[in-house]
């Protein structure tokens, strides 16, 4: 009698064993990619600060990225305040504004490098209006640098530092401003290398 | 009677006949008017129109209605001199668009004007549709995981089916041995089999070896997957194709994620850069003239109205993305230290080609993948292992290296130099 009971529970315990190694293989056989898998100590990765791009409850809006308080501005940041996004600003900009860097091989490489990123998927790494994706007709109507007119009045290769600048700040038309994604001191590059492009015949 | 049926006749064929050429011709000519204003317009006009809808200035489709051909052909090219002088149509034109001054093109000679009035008239012709054409992001790839429990219940169906038919062949069997007269041995209940089995000591042994080996290797791996989140693909709240943007309009890595080159995060592009491209493109070719409902997601997060172009902050709310690549907090990662800096370094150690940017040593062919999704482990044996192997050496131009070099022969010399020489009070040596 002993010995039947102890025959049963090792049956038992042999079943359950089976059962185990079929669960084991059909979970790790599919891995779901939709699923961070197996973690350990999941709170060592996540940040104790918030990070820019989190919600965030301690604000009304929900975001940790907020604007600077009012009437206060970082440290060292360029203000552009004097030359809105209007026509009269965009002239003003185009007498007033100089480039404050130095025409040198360095800024000029820099500027292609910005330049190659930013612009020419539209403008074309020539400058001519004719960037792969005019090419591919996802977008149309890009301006060449060095013929043409302006949409704002004046010829396309006359255009000054600072009406350049101006447009890559405000945009223009169906070009979006840039302002986020190209700090100051390297729209100033673009805009060197873009006179460079103006020259062209 | 008979001859002049008969000349009736013939003139009434060819009269057929030449009218049928001329409108062949008066056609083609139309056509070929069109092709040429097609490209004017894509040219000059389309940076702020389109024809079916409101882009900076009004939709042009129907324009040659609304106004009459001689005010067109002056309007074209020199809006500002009408306006300027007066002209009450002019003006009232201009007053309707909210006095967005149109650009003259006084380039643009009666022939091109009415080329593109042509076109304008007649519309995009319509593109035959390509079936090896790329796949755009608006399809849905989330198909791998139906097909998986398809093939799963086929498997199990086969298996019901077999038992089934096993079963019954056996039943036939013993019924026919039966009717023979042939008495047959009771089988015996599996139950039964499968104690005497494990009676038998050599296979317990076995069978527990088996689950040792088994349970073991399982453990094994998972221990090794634990926290390693290769090929971990998320849901994303838009379903933004790498493929599209980065495969085939090639736009660069940085267009979006500048910051890898200018700091430790790459950053996630806020959504004003989508709206540099999708102001204008709205793929609405592909949706029957109404605009994508992924690029809509776009427009409702941002609370702007496509129609009146206009933003109204009350209405957006941020777009929540899923993180995909996530180091552990207490490791420190650097994009701009390794794009950057180490750029040629890192293109030789993983043999990239001129054309591909750096970010592919890592985040692996980002112009193929349709949907995001981690390709390196981001495990620190992964780290430490690229770190042991990429050489460094003859880097004399990179800046990062001069520092270092002149700290070190300062520190040879005897010279002063202080943490601060070698960037100690950057915020990031302590803060992160």
């Amino acid at each position: 009698m002993k010995g039947s009971t102890l025959a049963m529970n090792k049956n038992k315990f042999v079943y359950t064993a089976f059962l185990a190694i079929a669960f084991a293989a059909t979970f790790s056989a599919c891995k779901d990619k939709r699923s961070t898998g197996l973690e350990y100590a999941r709170n060592m990765y996540d940040p104790i600060a918030y990070n820019p791009d989190q919600p965030n409850k301690n604000f009304k809006d929900g975001k940790t990225a907020q604007l600077p308080p009012a009437h206060t501005k970082p440290v060292g940041f360029t203000e552009y305040d004097e030359f809105p996004n209007t026509k009269e600003g965009y002239e003003a900009a185009g007498v007033s504004m100089v480039n404050p860097l130095p025409v040198d091989t360095i800024n000029l490489a820099q500027g292609q490098h910005l330049f190659k990123v930013f612009c020419s998927p539209c403008h074309g790494e020539k400058g001519d209006g004719q960037g792969h994706l005019v090419k591919i007709e996802k977008f149309s109507g890009v301006p060449s640098y060095f013929s043409g007119s302006s949409s704002r009045g004046g010829e396309m290769k006359a255009l000054t530092a600072g009406k350049i600048y101006h447009t890559i700040t405000y945009g223009v038309n169906n070009m979006g401003s840039h302002a986020s994604q190209i700090t100051p001191i390297d729209r100033w590059k673009v805009v060197m290398y873009v006179q460079e492009l103006q020259k062209q015949q | 009677m008979r001859d002049i049926s008969m000349i009736l006749k013939s003139v009434w064929k060819s009269l057929f006949v030449f009218s049928a050429i001329s409108v062949i011709a008066v056609s083609t000519v139309n056509a070929q008017d069109a092709k040429e204003g097609r490209t004017l317009f894509k040219a000059k006009c389309s940076s702020c129109h389109a024809l079916d809808h409101k882009v900076v200035g009004p939709a042009l489709e129907g324009v040659s209605d609304r106004h009459p051909e001689a005010f067109l052909l002056k309007w074209i090219p020199n809006n500002a001199a009408m306006i300027a002088a007066g002209d009450p149509a002019a003006v009232k034109l201009f007053n309707d668009n909210g006095k967005v001054a149109m650009t003259t093109f006084p380039e643009l000679d009666e022939a091109k004007v009415k080329d593109i009035l042509a076109y304008i008239k007649e519309g995009e012709p319509k593109a035959a549709v390509d079936p090896n054409a790329p796949k755009t992001g608006a399809q849905d790839s989330g198909t791998s995981g139906l097909s998986i429990a398809g093939i799963v219940a086929i498997v199990v169906l086969a298996i019901v089916i077999l038992v089934i038919l096993g079963r019954a062949s056996k039943l036939l069997e013993r019924l026919i041995l039966q009717k023979q007269g042939i008495e047959i041995e009771e089988d015996v209940p599996l139950k039964v089999g499968v104690r005497k089995m494990f009676k038998n000591k050599k296979f317990v042994m076995f069978f527990i070896l088996c689950l040792i080996i088994c349970l073991g290797s399982f453990g094994w791996m998972g221990m090794w997957e634990t926290g390693v989140h290769t090929g971990y693909q998320p849901v994303q709240p838009i379903k933004f194709s790498h493929e599209l943007h980065a495969g085939i309009n090639q736009i660069d890595c940085q267009y979006c994620h500048n910051g890898a080159f200018k700091s430790k995060n790459a950053t996630i592009p806020s959504l004003n850069v989508c709206m540099n491209c999708h102001k204008a493109v709205q793929a609405r070719d592909k949706y029957d003239g109404e605009i994508s409902p992924e690029i809509k997601k776009i427009y409702a997060s941002l609370g702007y109205d496509p129609e009146t172009q206009k933003y109204d902050e009350s209405k957006a709310k941020p777009m929540e993305w899923v993180r995909v690549h996530n180091l552990p907090d207490f490791a420190y990662f650097n994009h701009s230290q390794h794009v950057v800096v180490a750029e040629d370094a890192i293109r030789k150690a993983k043999g990239l080609q001129p054309n591909e940017p750096v970010c592919f040593a890592c985040h692996g062919p980002v112009n193929t993948m349709e949907e995001i999704y981690q390709y390196s482990p981001l495990t620190m044996k992964w780290c430490i292992n690229c770190h042991k192997e990429t050489d460094i050496s003859g880097q004399k131009n990179n800046a990062f290296y001069a520092k270092v070099i002149e700290a070190h022969e300062k520190i040879k010399k005897g010279e002063k130099i202080t943490p601060a020489l070698l960037g100690g009070l950057e915020c990031g040596k302590c803060h992160y």
